[in-house]
């Protein structure tokens, strides 16, 4: 899973890390010449460090979920209006005079779109799976539509919360809907 | 120039007395987004009947609707179109198909209206009628309303794009920018952009604004907002260097 | 007589910033034991108080590393005292004002007070004006001073000298000690966020006093308020970087570190970098133009490049196989850089879009950025306090107190770090007061990392004691 494999690279790097400082920490107690030719290896050092974060940004730049399913046309259209503290959603289009939603029900593996906004203040749309894992996220703007789109692989019931602070009832604010 | 700029004044004006533009309005944009459009037979003068669909399966199209006794908004929102396409023809090419949704309008007067505002020979241009105007206005979520003492229509001017599936990929309300026609018919051609401005009046400081006339994608104010704290902190560097430093600034 | 005046204020500036330091602290345990349901709070008092710790944290390091520098420099440039007293002043009146509207007016909006949070009243009326009025003042504070700092070093150097420019060149006639350029570059990157924020202000008041019929845009200012955010929080630790220069090979007992031409170079860089890598808060907000995005994570890759390039590599070679005199001081310093590196790591991570999308406002967001506060920044300050603290007062170091003090400050900041971490990785939300039923990880985190905290809060609170004093001293003391 994406956050598991995060953690792992994390953790990896931090080992490498704390291995270098500790090495170069206990180093100091033997001390002889000191580095030999810093300069140079400064420059490899650099070099190295940028190659890898170049192969890294081109890798991952494409994954930017802003060109998800960019080419199709979604199988269904959700409309999500949020305010301060619930998510309105609903198939049809939400008047913000008087908003209202309903209980949503997705295909699985279709491109689904949602189309999400905000009544009041900045919120977030994050969507967790059944086990607790977000799986994407969108945050609500007033004044903008964010599209999201998604392809459910799992049929089940998924949890949206709100992951902008958006005040005093931010963490109870949330939805669900189901995927078949 | 000086026409497109009545024109605007007018239909600005028209917009403000019909239906003022507030958030509320902005989300009518959203109605039956990615429904598909009632498959309506059309009609148009000296052609064999058709329907939507035939036309959306040969090529993506934008639909608008009007009717022709219309005292208000509907005329000028043509011309401006028009205009707008003429003055800087779009990459993709697409059919603009216009409807009436008064009962009352034949194909011969649509025809009329074609011939009127110099589109007849046009061959992007469609002017029908159908005598399913309810089943094609509720998939649009088009709701005019008949005004019986001023003997005309209260609608908005409503732009609607229609795929190759036949699928709504959006609406535009009223005289927009150019840019968002752009977005219009990147969306017929199932172009995505992840996100859109909802209409709004205070758009005085936001990042980007479109520029109607030449198309193009102008930094706004607000983008100018984003800069000036830079702008001011090498100023105040300048400044300070030199009135601390008679001699040379660098 | 002057460096009377300048050591005074220094000491003072380090007892307000501990001082506040450790009520802080205690804010934030409070708010993790409230999410590991030890304690219950009502929501809007974790709110208040997540409020106050962040926004006074932000301010205290901040000043701190204003305050480092400034007691540096006065050994290449004479700095303007007034300036400083002036930003002191203003901080002070500035710091109060928020506790108090944050504690009595239960002002509740996060240290971002993302637009338009501070309009949709809920808390007591006056607050909203008064947290403008608060934060005008501060960021007015701070402008004067560092507007001042600058000029004095323009007085010395000209603008290339002080950007190093002249090392670009094969034989630099003038040469520009790495304090003063990153000093520079640093305060430079802070007038540009001071002023991003009373451009922000000017628009909040703009729309206060007009009564609604000006109404903002909320994507500019969500852009403006992360413009200023980020940027001041990331050139806080600059500022910290700054004083590591100045001081880590002199404690060490080595001779100074040298400007050459790739150190000018990075940093030359850094700065265009800082000021792009705000974006990287905008990555969900989708209405954010695609360029914007990836200049954002090419920007905040790049921001890490020169600094972890030049900075770090100069700590090894000053360390590596080199008889070097340690001392709390330059351990703390050592200790922070690994701490900012390891943070470092986190930050590449989450600024990765990609990654974003599922770590983008959960518990790694906080992860990442206490790393390198608590465990790096927090560090080269305190590093400098201590310092400072020996220099002028009596210079008998308890060794053993030195070691349990890095000890606990290691295992608790450590554990505190971890839990943030894991709980990020498990999509814990952060900013919650308490936590769903379906996050079963989530309260036994909290648990630890308030645990791991006050375990940190230990060896600050020796800090705290051992430094608090000696200052008081200097601020007694006629020399």
């Amino acid at each position: 899973m994406h956050q598991n494999s995060i953690l792992l690279l994390f953790f990896f790097l931090m080992g490498i890390a704390l291995i270098v400082f500790t090495y170069i920490f206990f180093s100091s107690k033997k001390a002889d010449q000191g580095m030999s030719n810093p300069l140079k290896k400064r420059f490899w050092f650099f070099l190295i460090l940028v190659f890898i974060l170049g192969i890294f940004a081109s890798v991952t730049i494409p994954n930017s979920p802003y060109f998800a399913h960019a080419g199709e046309t979604p199988a269904k259209v959700v409309h999500v209006a949020a305010a301060q503290f619930i998510f309105y959603m609903s198939e049809q289009a939400i008047d913000p005079a008087k908003p209202s939603g309903h209980p949503i029900e997705l295909p699985a593996n279709e491109v689904v779109e949602f189309r999400v906004t905000s009544l009041d203040v900045n919120h977030g749309f994050a969507i967790y799976d059944e086990t607790g894992r977000l799986i994407t996220q969108t945050q609500a703007m007033p004044g903008y539509v964010n599209r999201l789109r998604y392809k459910f692989d799992q049929p089940g019931k998924y949890h949206v919360l709100c992951l902008e602070y958006c005040g005093i009832a931010h963490q109870i604010m949330r939805t669900s809907f189901t995927v078949n | 120039m000086y026409k497109s700029f009545v024109f605007f004044a007018l239909i600005v004006l028209l917009t403000h007395s019909s239906s003022a533009q507030s958030f509320s309005d902005a989300m009518k944009e959203e109605i039956n987004i990615y429904q598909k459009i009632y498959d309506a037979p059309l009609q148009v003068a000296g052609k064999p009947p058709a329907s939507f669909k035939e036309f959306y399966s040969q090529q993506p199209f934008v639909l608008a609707l009007v009717f022709t006794r219309c005292v208000g908004i509907c005329s000028p929102f043509l011309v401006n179109l028009k205009e707008t396409i003429q003055l800087q023809p779009f990459e993709k090419d697409f059919k603009i198909i216009v409807v009436s949704f008064d009962p009352w309008d034949t194909a011969d007067e649509m025809e009329l209206l074609a011939r009127n505002l110099g589109l007849k020979s046009d061959p992007k241009w469609i002017f029908a009628v159908t005598d399913s105007i309810d089943q094609m206005n509720r998939s649009l979520g088009f709701d005019p309303v008949w005004d019986s003492v001023r003997m005309q229509f209260d609608h908005d001017a409503l732009l609607v794009g229609i795929n190759g599936d036949g699928y709504i990929t959006k609406k535009l309300i009223g005289l927009r920018e150019r840019n968002e026609l752009n977005q219009l018919v990147a969306s017929i051609h199932n172009v995505f952009s992840p996100t859109y401005r909802l209409p709004n009046p205070n758009i005085l400081f936001s990042c980007f604004n479109y520029d109607p006339i030449s198309g193009k994608n102008k930094p706004g104010l607000g983008l100018a907002f984003l800069a000036l704290p830079a702008v001011m902190a090498v100023g105040v560097l300048l400044i300070v260097s030199m009135s601390v430093r008679k001699r040379k600034i660098l | 007589m002057e460096s009377i005046k300048i050591k005074k204020i220094t000491s003072v500036w380090i007892i307000t910033v501990l001082v506040l330091f450790v009520a802080s602290i205690v804010l934030g345990i409070l708010m993790r034991l409230n999410q590991g349901g030890a304690l219950n709070q009502a929501p809007i008092n974790f709110y208040s108080n997540m409020t106050i710790h962040g926004l006074t944290m932000i301010g205290i390091w901040f000043v701190a590393g204003m305050a480092g520098i400034n007691f540096l420099m006065e050994r290449y440039v004479k700095t303007s005292y007034k300036a400083n007293l002036t930003a002191f002043i203003l901080t002070v009146i500035g710091v109060v004002m928020l506790w108090v509207i944050t504690l009595v007016g239960k002002f509740h909006v996060a240290w971002t007070f993302l637009y338009p949070m501070p309009f949709k009243i809920m808390w007591a009326k006056w607050a909203t004006p008064a947290f403008l009025v608060a934060m005008s003042i501060l960021s007015i504070g701070w402008l004067i001073w560092s507007i001042s700092m600058m000029t004095q070093i323009l007085k010395k150097y000209s603008i290339a000298q002080a950007f190093a420019w002249q090392h670009f060149t094969k034989d630099p006639s003038v040469k520009t000690p790495p304090f003063i350029l990153i000093s520079m570059i640093t305060l430079v990157g802070v007038i540009t966020c001071l002023f991003v924020a009373v451009v922000l202000m000017a628009l909040y008041f703009a729309e206060f006093l007009s009564k609604g019929s000006f109404v903002n845009d909320a994507l500019l200012m969500k852009n403006l308020t992360y413009f200023f955010g980020h940027t001041i929080a990331n050139e806080m630790l600059y500022l910290g970087l700054a004083v590591l220069y100045e001081l880590f090979a002199e404690v060490g007992g080595k001779a100074k570190w040298q400007t050459s031409w790739y150190v000018a170079l990075a940093w030359n860089f850094t700065l265009i970098f800082i000021l792009t890598a705000f974006f990287h808060h905008l990555y969900m907000d989708f209405v954010q133009p695609e360029g914007f995005q990836i200049i954002g994570q090419l920007a905040s890759y790049m921001a890490s490049l020169p600094a972890a390039a030049v900075t770090v590599f100069s700590v090894w070679v000053a360390v590596y196989r080199t008889k070097i005199k340690w001392s709390l001081t330059n351990l703390l310093f050592f200790i922070g850089v690994a701490g900012w590196v390891i943070g470092g790591f986190g930050a590449v991570i989450d600024a990765t879009i990609s990654n974003n999308v599922v770590l983008h406002n959960t518990l790694w967001v906080p992860a990442h950025f206490h790393s390198y506060n608590v465990m790096g920044n927090v560090l080269f300050s305190l590093a400098f306090f201590y310092w400072f603290s020996i220099q002028f007062t009596e210079k008998v170091v308890n060794e053993r107190l030195s070691k349990l003090v890095l000890s606990l400050l290691i295992i608790g900041g450590a554990g505190f770090l971890l839990a943030f971490y894991l709980g990020g990785a498990d999509s814990i939300p952060r900013r919650y007061s308490n936590y769903p039923a379906e996050f079963t990880s989530a309260k036994p985190l909290a648990l630890v990392g308030a645990a791991f905290a006050t375990v940190y809060l230990i060896p600050i609170l020796i800090l705290f004691v051992t430094i608090t004093k000696r200052c008081i001293k200097v601020l007694f003391s006629s020399r």
